[in-house]
C-alpha cells in the first residue's frame, strides 16, 4: 500500500502505537500501586482517553490521502478559530468574523488546488480585506482591536496552518507530516518530563508558570535529536541531508513547538481564562493541544521549500485549472 | 486609540449540550445562519399558509426591546420572530418553555441554533436567572419575544398577565413593544396537533416606556390594556 510506502510511516506509526501503549502500562501501575493520589490518576486516564481518540483522527487523515489531509487540516483551522474568537469576543463582529472564515476556506482550497501562487496571494489580499470590511459599518472605535484580532486569527489558523495541508501535494508527504504531527507531542512530554526531573529556575513564569529553563532546554535536544535523526530517513540524499541542516531542522521544530505553546498561553494570560475549551478532557480545548503546531507548520514548511520543495513535479491547478 | 478590551463569550467554558440551555448563550456565524434560515423557511411558511399580514412595523424601536402579544397558539411565538427584520431580528430571542422546547437533546439543540430561544424553567425560574436574562438584553442589545400569559390560552381569551415581564423590567429603561395576534387561535389552538392554513394577523403598537417608580402591578397592567386595546373593533 502507497500509504507505508516509506520506512518512517511505519516507524512513526509503530512508535506512536508504543507509546500509547507503554503511557496506559505506567497509569495501570500507578493506580495498581496506588502511588498516584486519585484526582492525578483521573487526569491521566482522561489524558491517555484523549489521545486515543485523538491520534487516529489525527493521523488517519494523513495516511487516507492528500484530500483528507488538507481537508482535515481545514476542520482544525476553523475549529481553531471558533475558539480563539470566542475567547477573544471576535466573534461578535460578525462581518470580521465571516472574512477571517472565508479567508480560512480560501487558503485550505488554494492548498486542494495545488495552486501556490493564489495561496501565498491570500496573505495578503485577506489581510486587505479584513482591514476594509468592517468600513462600511461606520463604526471606528474599536477598530483597531478588531483588525488585530482578525488578521492574527487568519494569520495563525488560515495561512499558517494551512501550511500544513499543503504539504500533502508532495507525493512523499506522509512521513513529513506524521513526523512534524508527532515530534510537537514529544516536545511537550520532553519539555514535562525533562522539567520534572531537573527542575530549576523557571522559563517564563508571568507567561506560564509550570515551564522550567531545563525542560524547554531538554526539549530541544531531544525533539531536536529525534527530529534529525529521523529526518535523515527522510531527507537523506537531498540539499538538506547534511548533519547541520537535519539538526538545525530539528531544533527549529522545537523551538517554533515551544514558542506556538507559549503564544497561547500568553493569550489566554492576557484574556485571563485557564483553557480556550472544554472539548478534550483532560487538555481544555482544541487549541490547548494543537497551539505547538501553529508556528510548526509555516516553520517546517519554508526550511523544507527552501532545500527540497514540495510537489514540484507533480500536476498543479487540480480544480481550477489554468497554466 | 482607546485600551483594547477583550470580552470573552459569556458562555465560554461550557460544554456543549449544556450551552445551549444556558442563559448565558452568545451565538456565532454557525449559529446566526442557522437561524437566518430558519426564519427565511417560517417567513415563507406564514405568507404561503397564513397570508400573515403586518402592521405597525415602522413602530418598532431599536433594540434592545421587549416584544410582548397574546398567546393562544405555538404560531404566536413563530409570527413574532417572523416579524422582526434586520438587527433587530438577528437579536431577537424567544423566552420560551425549557420543559417542552429544552427537555431533549434533539430539542435544545434546535431551539438554541434555529429558534435562537432561551429557556424558562416553569416553577424554578430562580431570581438570578431574570437578572441574568435583564443583563444580557441591556448589555448585549437583545430582543426578547415573551408572552406574559405564560402559557397557551385554552379559550382564545386573553389571560392575566404573569409578574414575571415586570420584573424583568425592573430598574431598566427598556421599551416594551405590544402586539396583537389574530387567527392564530383559530389556526392552531393548544388543542391540536398540528396546525391548518387560515389568515394571521399582527398588529404592533406603539412602545411602552416606563419612568423610575413605576411600580411592578402598574407595568403589568399597562401592558395587559396595551396589549388588549390593539384588539380589532369587531363590527
Amino acid at each position: 500500500m502507497t500509504a507505508f510506502a516509506h520506512p518512517v510511516t511505519v516507524w512513526i506509526l509503530a512508535a506512536t502505537v508504543a507509546a500509547v501503549a507503554g503511557a496506559a502500562a505506567v497509569i495501570g501501575a500507578l493506580s495498581l500501586s496506588g502511588r498516584a493520589a486519585p484526582a492525578l490518576r483521573r487526569e491521566l486516564w482522561l489524558r491517555l482517553g484523549s489521545w486515543c481518540v485523538l491520534l487516529p483522527l489525527m493521523l488517519g487523515p494523513v495516511l487516507l490521502g492528500r484530500e483528507w489531509t488538507i481537508g482535515a487540516v481545514t476542520l482544525l483551522g476553523l475549529l481553531c478559530y471558533r475558539e480563539y474568537a470566542r475567547a477573544t469576543g471576535l466573534f461578535r463582529e460578525r462581518t470580521l468574523s465571516a472574512v477571517v472564515v472565508l479567508g480560512i476556506l480560501l487558503v485550505n482550497f488554494a492548498a486542494l488546488d495545488h495552486w501556490y501562487g493564489f495561496f501565498v496571494a491570500l496573505w495578503p489580499l485577506t489581510v486587505s480585506l479584513i482591514a476594509v470590511a468592517s468600513i462600511p459599518l461606520d463604526r471606528p472605535e474599536g477598530y483597531v482591536q478588531r483588525v488585530g484580532l482578525a488578521v492574527l486569527g487568519f494569520m495563525l489558523f488560515g495561512a499558517g496552518l494551512a501550511h500544513l495541508g499543503y504539504m500533502a501535494n508532495d507525493p512523499g508527504y506522509r512521513p513529513v507530516v506524521l513526523l512534524l504531527l508527532t515530534a510537537v507531542a514529544l516536545n511537550d512530554v520532553a519539555a514535562f518530563t525533562v522539567g520534572k526531573t531537573l527542575g530549576g529556575p523557571k522559563l517564563l513564569p508571568a507567561t506560564s508558570p509550570n515551564k522550567t529553563l531545563s525542560g524547554a532546554l531538554g526539549a530541544v535536544a531531544v525533539t531536536g535529536g529525534v527530529v534529525a535523526l529521523v529526518g535523515s530517513s527522510i531527507f537523506g540524499g537531498t540539499a538538506m541531508g547534511s548533519a547541520l541542516w537535519l539538526i538545525l531542522f530539528g531544533v527549529l521544530v522545537s523551538v517554533a513547538g515551544q514558542a506556538g505553546d507559549l503564544m497561547l498561553s500568553s493569550i489566554k494570560r492576557d484574556i485571563g481564562i485557564k483553557d480556550m475549551g472544554v472539548v478534550l478532557p483532560g487538555h481544555g480545548g482544541i487549541l490547548d493541544r494543537f497551539n505547538s503546531l501553529l508556528l510548526v507548520a509555516p516553520a517546517a514548511f519554508h526550511f523544507i521549500l527552501y532545500f527540497v520543495g514540495f510537489g514540484l513535479s507533480g500536476p498543479v491547478r487540480l480544480i481550477t485549472g489554468g497554466p | 486609540m482607546r485600551a483594547w478590551k477583550l470580552r470573552p463569550a459569556r458562555d465560554l467554558g461550557l460544554p456543549e449540550p449544556e450551552r445551549w440551555r444556558s442563559l448565558a448563550r452568545e451565538r456565532g456565524l454557525v449559529a446566526l445562519a442557522a437561524n437566518a434560515a430558519w426564519r427565511r423557511l417560517l417567513r415563507g411558511y406564514l405568507a404561503l399558509f397564513h397570508r400573515l399580514e403586518v402592521e405597525g412595523r415602522e413602530r418598532l424601536p431599536p433594540p434592545p426591546f421587549v416584544l410582548i402579544a397574546n398567546h393562544a397558539s405555538h404560531l404566536d411565538a413563530l409570527v413574532l420572530a417572523a416579524a422582526l427584520r434586520g438587527e433587530a431580528g438577528r437579536r431577537a430571542h424567544a423566552l420560551a418553555a425549557g420543559e417542552v422546547f429544552f427537555g431533549s437533546g434533539a430539542g435544545a439543540l434546535f431551539s438554541a441554533y434555529a429558534v435562537n430561544a432561551l429557556p424558562v424553567w416553569r416553577g424554578r425560574t430562580r431570581k438570578g436567572d431574570i437578572a441574568t436574562l435583564r443583563e444580557r438584553l441591556v448589555e448585549d442589545g437583545l430582543v426578547f419575544i415573551l408572552f406574559p400569559e405564560g402559557t397557551r390560552s385554552r379559550t382564545g381569551e386573553m389571560g392575566p398577565f404573569q409578574p414575571g415581564l415586570a420584573t424583568l423590567l425592573a430598574g431598566t429603561s427598556v421599551p416594551v413593544v405590544p402586539c396583537r395576534i389574530e387567527g392564530a387561535f383559530a389556526c392552531w389552538p393548544a388543542q391540536r396537533r398540528l396546525p391548518r392554513p387560515g389568515k394571521l394577523r399582527l398588529r404592533i403598537g406603539e412602545a411602552l416606556r416606563f419612568p423610575q417608580g413605576t411600580t411592578r402591578a402598574e407595568v403589568t397592567e399597562a401592558c395587559r390594556a396595551a396589549v388588549s386595546g390593539l384588539q380589532r373593533s369587531r363590527g
